[in-house]
């Protein structure tokens, strides 16, 4: 399979892009590491290694492959949440991890890979432009199965992100606007029943975004002092390794979710800018690779991974800076944590395998 | 499966939606830069007050110590609970742990928090002062719920000799709302400590060092990672008092419990070696904030612990005041030693009867008996003679009706009375009749008991010196010179003499071996008529005031004493002997020739360096 034909259509600026964030994840994290001596760092070298198999790999992999297989994957992945709802152990209030030899993985990062191929095959198959109730009907089955699992394990933040991998999906399968608005309405009517379900501290979370005086325990604590260690750092930064507000423990979990509180803090406005800078470049990208692509499948999977990627960053550096709800959930490629960066990688790789079959010849 | 399909519709979806991303990318971009560049300075003022916290290390007050090095005041490592607010996330919280755990006054703590925050955001609140071991350990185990409580060493002031010198020596507290406002504390803040009496008040400025403070690095737990910046405080200065701790002790147990003062200085430097106000306090109550009770307790006894009676309180100096108007008349020349008055019993002036103490009378009385028996009737005749305005001034010239000057605040002037004062203060003319109660020392007189022992440092040497309680204060400026001449004050002395050592008022003053002068005083608070009218319980409270006056020895002068025993009955019986005491300590101290000790002996024991 690794000839010459693959070298040279390999998607090197996607890699490139996807390997350097990698990169400054784990210069991040070493710099996080500081403050508690501990080895996040090195750990994450390793999942970025694998990460990066995984990905060529899924480059690889002819992307039909997979998508052929959808329901199979689908099941594989539900199956995966129901185990941790069984045998899963609990961290932060959320049942969402298992452990595996001494590795404690979450399932519900590459079971939103394994959703973007199955909406990509259904939703590929539907010729007529606009989708009727009966495809929005499945296409919201096929993400409300695993969603209410992950829902079901507490994980309210990695649950709310399936959404707009699921909308970019359909969205670009031909869901108009108006149906996205009254999804949205409904959703929003919905809403009270939903707020009863949250339990206090996620309340909290919500509210104090909105209003940080309403913060009785100190929820809004966390995102105050990310604020205070971004605005800090100024235009250029307090130089790598430099990061006193952040190494001083003073933002909580600053190597996973809040990692880009210390990358700002420590890079300044300038490193916050090429990051998201790189991020954009990673997305455009990836809508690069769907204009070329070969079919609706592969544009569909290229759309989903937009979705997951921009919201992702979106939602993550939005909390960091202050602008979103404190939900916990990674920064693509650049938090520490085996199941997200793997997952993410893959994700990509499943994109550079539609660039790399982008022609109608078949290999 | 179609060979080709229409994906343009898709793509341009797709478009949109990175479109959409882009501008979301772009509000954060927004956010960032606002907090970056709009935000700087106060976020990094925010890191700064995360990260960088100033420790205050207080400087300890000045050490004060007697004329030989014996420490009346000191200060001693004592720890204070502080809140630093700014650090205090919740601080209903806070406050509920202070007041339940540490058993906080809920109202004392909402002023004080009220106190902190009207200042600088570095500067903590004061919640608690000398904490107890149990305290410590309390506020430790719950160390990281309230990071914000810290504990600190605060030197407490400490007064080792307990209530002794009280009244001189004074106390310190937490600086007041209302000082803070004067301009005497101007560039205090709150929670320092500050004189809030005595020395501690007047010499304040010297005593109090400059605090010095710790800029260190923390982490959010504020665990102390580096220190920054160290500026040590500096130690305040030390007063080294005239006072003299033995002679002190000794004159303040002398009095005892009676409400009393006495007062003992060197009257050729004006260094005052005694000055005892009883009853007195335990300054230490105010080294911490004192309770409501003990407060109560000290200002609501009759007998006004908390007042210096030596400077505060003006009593009518009786016939002690009697050597002024004796001197008045010598330097006059309406009296002579030779010349003799005769006594019996009473004297009829301006149709009024005025009586000697002693009933039938003294016969026949020189100045020397006058003065050794405390005649009246000589006094009396000699009073009408000279006329108020004569013995008015005679008594401004040794210093009475005025302040000495001595360094104590509050200390009042006296009444030394004129017939301008009378015009001045009741709008009617000075009768004569009144000078005859004035030349006993009675009548519209007043005098403190410093103010006597200064006149009578004048007596004793001629001159004076101005009265100081701290060593080394300034030049010593003769503030007064004797109106008097040396011939004059001869005959005087000698009768001061025959008070003590003859068969006088003073026989309870004689120490052997020290020729000691003195002059009594017995003070009626009520008419006799009265005195009739009252109970034998109510009589015990108008009991007459008792003076002593006096100095030694009679050739060479070197310490002076005024005594006074509020209530005390007579002074021979009552305040002569405290003067003797108090004579007796300075004269074993400084005059007494040492006993013979074996040579042998003297070297084995006698430690180093104490010889003086």
């Amino acid at each position: 399979m690794i000839n010459r034909r693959l070298l040279s259509q390999f998607d090197y600026l996607l890699f490139g892009a996807t390997v350097l964030l990698a990169l400054i994840g784990i210069a991040g994290i070493y710099s996080a590491g500081g403050a508690d001596g501990s080895s996040a760092y090195s750990r994450q070298m390793i999942w970025v290694a694998v990460g990066i198999a995984v990905f060529l790999v899924f480059a690889v992999i002819d992307y039909r492959l997979l998508t052929d297989h959808a329901y199979l994957f689908y099941s594989f992945g539900i199956g995966l949440l129901i185990a941790i709802l069984l045998f899963g152990t609990e961290i932060q209030g959320n049942k969402s991890w298992i452990k595996i030899g001494g590795f404690s993985f979450q399932f519900s990062e590459i079971v939103k890979v394994f959703l973007i191929i199955t909406l990509s095959r259904y939703l590929a198959e539907i010729s007529n432009r606009a989708l009727t109730r009966r495809n929005l009907l499945y296409a919201l089955l096929i993400v409300g199965f695993p969603l209410a699992l992950i829902l079901l394990q507490g994980d309210l933040g990695t649950a709310i992100l399936y959404f707009p991998i699921a909308i970019s999906m359909l969205l670009v399968a031909g869901m108009r606007l108006r149906v996205l608005g009254i999804l949205a309405l409904a959703a929003l009517c919905l809403s009270p029943v939903g707020w009863m379900v949250l339990k206090d501290y996620q309340k909290q979370r919500i509210l104090s975004t909105f209003d940080p005086s309403l913060d009785p325990q100190g929820i809004g604590y966390q995102t105050r002092q990310s604020q205070i260690a971004i605005g800090s750092g100024g235009v250029s930064g307090r130089g790598y390794g430099n990061g006193l507000q952040s190494q001083l423990g003073f933002v909580p979990e600053i190597h996973t979710d809040f990692i880009f509180a210390l990358l700002a803090e420590e890079t300044g406005l300038l490193g916050g800018l090429c990051i998201l800078a790189l991020y954009f470049l990673l997305l455009s990208r990836l809508v690069t690779i769907a204009e070329e692509a070969r079919d609706r499948t592969g544009i569909l999977i290229a759309a989903g991974a937009v979705g997951l990627l921009g919201s992702h960053v979106v939602v993550n550096v939005g909390m960091v800076l202050g602008i979103m709800p404190a939900v916990g959930i990674p920064l693509p490629l650049l938090s520490y944590g085996g199941s997200s960066t793997i997952s993410m990688f893959a994700a990509l790789g499943l994109v550079a395998s539609v660039h790399y079959r982008r022609f109608l010849y078949s290999t | 499966m179609a060979i080709y399909q229409d994906n343009r519709e898709l793509i341009h979806r797709l478009k949109w939606l990175r479109g959409a991303f882009a501008l979301l990318i772009i509000v954060l971009l927004v956010k960032l830069w606002y907090l970056t560049v709009v935000r700087f300075d106060h976020m990094q003022a925010m890191a700064d007050r995360n990260q960088i916290r100033q420790l205050p290390l207080v400087a300890p007050r000045g050490v004060i110590t007697d004329r030989n090095g014996v420490v009346l005041a000191d200060s001693i490592p004592a720890f204070n609970l502080l809140l630093f607010l700014d650090e205090a996330e919740d601080l209903g919280a806070t406050s509920r742990f202070l007041i339940q755990g540490l058993k906080i006054d809920a109202e004392l703590l909402a002023e004080r928090i009220a106190a902190g925050s009207r200042y600088a955001m570095f500067r903590p609140a004061v919640v608690r002062e000398n904490l107890s071991m149990d305290d410590i350990a309390y506020v430790l185990a719950h160390q990281a719920e309230h990071p914000e409580l810290k504990i600190f060493e605060q030197p407490r002031r400490r007064y080792p000799l307990g209530s002794l010198a009280a009244h001189v020596l004074g106390h310190v507290g937490e600086v007041s709302e209302g000082e803070l406002q004067g301009e005497t504390f101007q560039e205090y803040r709150p929670g320092d400590i500050v004189g809030k009496m005595g020395l501690e008040r007047k010499y304040n400025r010297e005593l109090t060092g400059r605090d010095g403070y710790r800029r260190v690095l923390v982490n959010n737990v504020g665990k102390i990672l580096e220190e920054l910046e160290v500026v040590e405080p500096i130690h305040g200065g030390d007063l080294q008092l005239t006072l003299d701790a033995d002679m002190q002790r000794v004159a303040e147990e002398a009095i005892g419990d009676s409400p009393g003062a006495a007062v003992a200085l060197d009257p050729t430097t004006g260094e005052i070696l005694v000055l005892a106000s009883r009853p007195a306090f335990d300054p230490n109550l105010f080294a911490t904030r004192i309770s409501m009770n003990e407060w109560r307790e000290l200002t609501e006894n009759p007998d006004h612990p908390l007042q210096n009676r030596t400077i505060h309180n003006r009593f009518s100096p009786g016939s002690v005041f009697k050597i002024i108007v004796a001197l008045a008349g010598l330097e006059q020349g309406l009296v002579n030693p030779s010349s003799a008055v005769y006594c019996n019993g009473a004297v009829e002036l301006y149709g009024h009867r005025f009586r000697c103490w002693k009933q039938g009378g003294h016969g026949l009385v020189s100045l020397r008996t006058a003065i050794q028996q405390s005649c009246n009737v000589y006094f009396y005749l000699l009073g009408q003679k000279l006329g108020i305005e004569r013995i008015s001034r005679f008594s401004k010239q040794v210093g009475l009706g005025a302040p000495t000057g001595v360094d104590l605040l509050g200390e009042v002037s006296g009444l030394v009375p004129s017939e301008e004062w009378k015009r001045r203060t009741f709008g009617t003319s000075w009768h004569a009749g009144e000078t005859i109660s004035v030349a006993i020392g009675q009548g519209p007189i007043d005098v403190t008991p410093v103010q006597l022992a200064r006149a009578i440092g004048v007596v004793s040497t001629g001159r004076n010196a101005r009265l100081h309680l701290v060593q080394g204060n300034g030049p010593i400026e003769r503030t007064l010179t004797s109106p008097f001449s040396d011939e004059n004050l001869r005959p005087v002395r000698e009768a001061m003499w025959s008070v003590v050592n003859e068969w006088g008022t003073g026989r309870a003053a004689k120490v052997d071996g020290f020729k000691v002068c003195g002059k009594t005083g017995t003070v009626q608070m009520i008419s006799n008529a009265t005195r009739l009218r009252l109970s034998e319980e109510a009589l015990e409270r108008f009991e007459p005031n008792a003076w002593f006056v006096g100095f030694a020895p009679l050739d060479d002068p070197k310490v002076v004493v005024a005594v006074i025993v509020q209530r005390g009955g007579s002074g021979s019986g009552a305040a002569a002997p405290i003067a003797g005491a108090i004579f007796q300590s300075y004269y074993e101290k400084h005059v007494k020739p040492p006993k013979e000790i074996p040579a042998e002996f003297a070297l084995k024991n006698m430690p180093e360096g104490v010889s003086r």
